[in-house]
């Protein structure tokens, strides 16, 4: 019953100046969904880059039902059985599902045509499989982030994939739509699919995968467990090498301090209706909500990125009037660390020392006349310091970083600042639990030691109930009321759906079409 | 530069932990920073204007006599400007088409300020560069208020800028100019040196001023590498890419000039039709000194030398009498060549964790 169908053994891969994988041991069951867990750079990417052919290993050998696997490239992988669905989405956005699916056969009968309406039907068999009711002739880009995961799945499965990888295929999906595709994986795995999932959310983990693989700098930590027997701190232990600390802070009253922040009844163009908000000085105010309930929205609007159209913001009790994100940083102090470090939180081709500095060139420039590199570093180095930013130089390219340490520099810049208000958006997106603890106490220390007013973003339930004062959900662009944080899992957590289901009870005719489809589109 | 540890120790243990053990490289027996140096653009510039310097020497006598080397460094000087300009638009991630079409609208500003205005030769050349200065602004001005690309704006712009001039002009010249400032191009320092390259110099030096020691550089670069970021960290990138067009005019108007005063004359025709014959000079110095077309990175050395060497290659070849359709034709396969060394180089750097 317990056959293995999959194994890689003893695989070595030295990239120069880093030993990536030593002898690391993985065997795969038949129908059955395996946990490949590690922190950033423990090498769990490499692994699976090897496995799907895209890397060659150093030593070792796989092996696909007992027999020996060369790899030459991605195709082979793929024709051998072996799928991957990676991060980062690879579909093409103005293609139809069902050339997505079968992009790889389309191109294999040359100057024929393409039957569009048999290529649908073929498509549909698979996404009835998945439970995905969407027509196949529908561009991707028209689809949710959890739909287009979907689609990916399809896509490998179509491809007759014995054994599936699974690269953190939740990170961005909500927890209704986790359960969606947890659903199927079980399904997949009863039909005989070997899986392997990449997680950082150790919950899931436990929930769904039947046996477990831990990488600690390059080498096993442990090989192929079965999950039964292995709790949490298990799991951490075998990941970082130590027990997770679980901090244990006492619930903090703010309810005195100043008002930093307040937003009165406001509405802006991308959709939010008569918000109402407020965050104290050292105070930290959680914002939760599915994804595409409108916070990031909310905190581009707050920053004068998205037009306000109606109702007040308040910045330290007097009205503020902010046009762009200049004028946020500025005149009101308003910092804002982005969930898309990539892309809006960090200038990946520049170096440390520049992306830190940006906040402060404004600042510093204006008591002389040149700006000197020298400067700027004896104003910056000691957040960078005490963020502990691995680095051997400041002059290094953020884009060399791990992602935790980009994460510390995209944190870095705003203590620079030495802003009030610090708005935080998924602060712990992709980084591993060691960073994540420690970006945690960060937080917690800045509202304490600093008077900053915190407005944290986040999806995170065990973050949210860690690290607020008070909790505040929102739903469809509209708050729908907050809790103070009694920091008891069980109960929060129940307080907090019941404030999203309200809504669905309040208002059972709103279509799901409210949310902006833009919106949805560029998460 | 690199070298943080060495001027002050490192303070943290992090920092510590990772400067005992440097990036291995593959070429082991130097060490990464000389291989950096010896891999920079800049350097491999250098390498091949010595190169060719020695080549045409040899094969030509003319090639080292102080006429030749006179006349090359004048229009050296001409064509690194051209290349500053399209630089500081290229940092910005955008392209500015229309750097011919404004430089002879300034000439041309500047020959009517001059001869039929009267104006002393410096007040001409300051007023020409103010007009320089809006019509770039005025490129910027459109592109962030349309959103549209740079390179749209600036090929309508190009035409529009040129038929304005020419109707202005009536397709006339200026060539009663004030002998001060037409003596200033054909002045021989020390018998070689033509003063416009002491000007370019100087410009090369308060350029990398401005983008190593001023705010507003760093802000340019800042944007130009990633707009989204630059304006989420409290920049205004609208600002930010009027300045450099407004940059780009400037600069584009002080190559009209010194051409004006090389010449003695204000000509509509100097640059070719719309200005087309600038472009390629204008994209090669920024292009072979490793100015990223992607913008957020620049190099004002390797602008200067790149343009310098497109100069050397094309006196030397001419001088070669090669005929002067060939020569275009090899700046073409340079710029091809620049492009394609280019990115082994950077792949190199990258796969040995030089960058």
């Amino acid at each position: 019953m317990n056959k293995v169908i999959f194994r890689a053994a003893d695989i070595s891969k030295s990239f120069p100046g880093v030993k990536a994988l030593q002898q690391v041991n993985l065997s795969l069951n038949h129908g059955s969904i395996h946990a490949l867990l590690g922190e950033n750079g423990a090498g769990k990417s490499t692994l699976i880059k090897i496995i799907t052919g895209i890397h060659r290993q150093d030593h070792g050998k796989l092996m696909l039902d007992d027999q020996l696997l060369q790899l030459h490239g991605p195709h082979d992988a793929i024709s051998q059985g072996i799928g991957v669905v990676h991060q980062e989405r690879n579909l093409i956005p103005r293609f139809s599902v069902s050339e997505n699916i079968f992009l790889e056969s389309l191109g294999n009968k040359g100057q024929t045509r393409i039957d569009y309406r048999a290529m649908h039907e073929k498509a549909r068999v698979w996404l009835d499989m998945l439970a995905l009711d969407v027509d196949p002739a529908t561009p991707v880009n028209r689809l949710s982030v959890a739909q287009m995961q979907l689609v990916e799945i399809a896509k490998a499965l179509s491809l007759k994939s014995k054994v599936l990888l699974l690269d953190e295929p939740t990170a961005s999906l909500t927890s209704h739509e986790t359960d969606t595709l947890f659903s199927v994986l079980h399904r997949l795995r009863d039909s005989g699919v070997s899986l392997v999932f990449v997680s950082h959310k150790l919950e899931e983990v436990q929930e769904i995968c039947d046996q477990v693989t831990v990488l600690r700098d390059g080498v096993n930590a442990c090989e192929s467990r079965p999950m039964q027997g292995l709790d949490r701190q298990d799991i951490v232990k075998l990941m970082i090498g130590r027990s997770e600390q679980i901090p244990d802070w006492a619930a903090r009253a703010r309810s005195t301090s100043g008002i930093a922040l307040e937003l009165q009844d406001v509405c802006t163009s991308s959709g939010h209706r008569d918000v109402n908000l407020q965050v104290r000085r050292a105070e930290i105010v959680g914002l939760y909500g599915l994804v595409g309930a409108g916070r990031t929205e909310l905190a581009k609007a707050i920053l004068g990125k998205d037009r306000i159209v109606s109702g007040t913001i308040e910045v330290d009790g007097s009205p503020a009037t902010i046009s762009n994100v200049a004028d946020a940083v500025e005149k009101y102090h308003i910092g804002y660390v982005s969930e898309d470090r990539k892309q809006e939180g960090l200038i990946l081709m520049h170096s440390i020392i520049e992306n830190v500095g940006i906040t402060v060139w404004q600042q510093l420039g204006k008591a002389r006349a040149f700006l000197t590199n020298r400067t700027i570093r004896e104003h910056v180095e000691p957040y960078i310091n005490k963020l502990e930013v691995k680095t051997p130089s400041l002059n290094q390219y953020v884009n060399n970083l791990s992602g935790g340490n980009q994460q510390k520099v995209s944190v870095a810049k705003w203590l620079a600042a030495g802003v009030h208000v610090l708005i935080i958006d998924e602060p712990s997106v992709g980084i591993d639990i060691k960073t994540k603890a420690y970006l945690h106490e960060l937080i917690r220390e800045l509202a304490d030691t600093e008077d900053t007013a915190i407005l944290l973003i986040s999806s995170d339930m065990p973050e949210m109930i860690t690290l607020a004062d008070r909790i505040v959900v929102m739903n469809d662009f509209q708050v729908m009321g907050d809790i103070v944080n009694t920091r008891d899992y069980a109960t929060m957590s129940e307080a907090i759906m019941n404030l999203i289901h309200r809504k669905q009870a309040d208002k059972p005719t709103t279509p799901q079409t409210t949310p902006q489809p833009d919106n949805r589109a560029a998460l | 530069m690199n070298n943080v540890s060495s001027t002050q120790p490192p303070t943290s243990d992090a920092m510590r932990l990772e400067d005992e053990s440097p990036p291995r490289t593959g070429s082991s027996r130097l060490g990464p920073q000389l291989t950096r140096l010896l891999l920079s653009n800049e350097f491999g510039l250098l390498a091949l204007i010595i190169l060719f310097s020695v080549i045409f020497a040899l094969a030509t006598p003319g090639f080292t006599s102080s006429f030749s080397l006179f006349a090359m460094g004048r229009t050296a000087a001409v064509n690194i400007i051209i290349g500053f300009s399209m630089m500081v638009v290229i940092v910005s991630g955008g392209l500015n088409l229309s750097v011919g079409s404004i430089g002879v609208c300034v000439a041309m500003a500047g020959g009517w300020l001059m001869q039929v205005a009267g104006v002393p030769w410096y007040l001409g050349v300051v007023g020409a560069l103010v007009l320089g200065a809006m019509i770039g602004a005025l490129n910027g001005i459109m592109i962030v208020k349309t959103g549209l690309h740079s390179f749209i704006i600036t090929l309508a712009t190009m035409s529009i800028f040129f038929g304005v001039m020419i109707f202005l002009t009536q397709a006339g010249s200026f060539r009663e100019l004030p002998p001060e400032y037409v003596q200033f191009g054909r002045m021989k320092i020390n018998g070689v040196v033509s003063p416009l390259l002491i000007v370019t110099l100087l410009i090369g030096v308060v350029l990398s001023v401005f983008f190593r020691l001023t705010t507003s550089g760093r802000r340019l670069l800042a944007a130009g590498a990633n707009p989204d970021a630059a304006e989420l960290s409290g920049i205004r990138v609208d600002r930010t890419i009027i300045l450099c067009h407004a940059l780009s005019g400037v600069l584009a108007g002080i190559a009209g000039l010194m051409l004006v005063s090389r010449t003695g004359a204000a000509i509509p025709s100097m640059a070719g039709q719309l200005g087309q014959d600038w472009l390629l000079p204008a994209f090669l110095g920024p292009v072979l000194g490793g100015t990223l077309l992607t913008g957020g990175r620049a190099s004002v050395l390797g602008t200067l030398l790149g343009a310098f060497l497109v100069t050397l290659l094309t006196t030397g070849l001419l001088l070669l009498q090669v005929g002067a359709f060939w020569v275009q034709t090899c700046l073409g396969l340079l710029l091809l060549a620049a492009v394609l060394i280019d990115l082994s180089r950077r792949t190199y750097l990258a796969r040995h964790n030089l960058i």
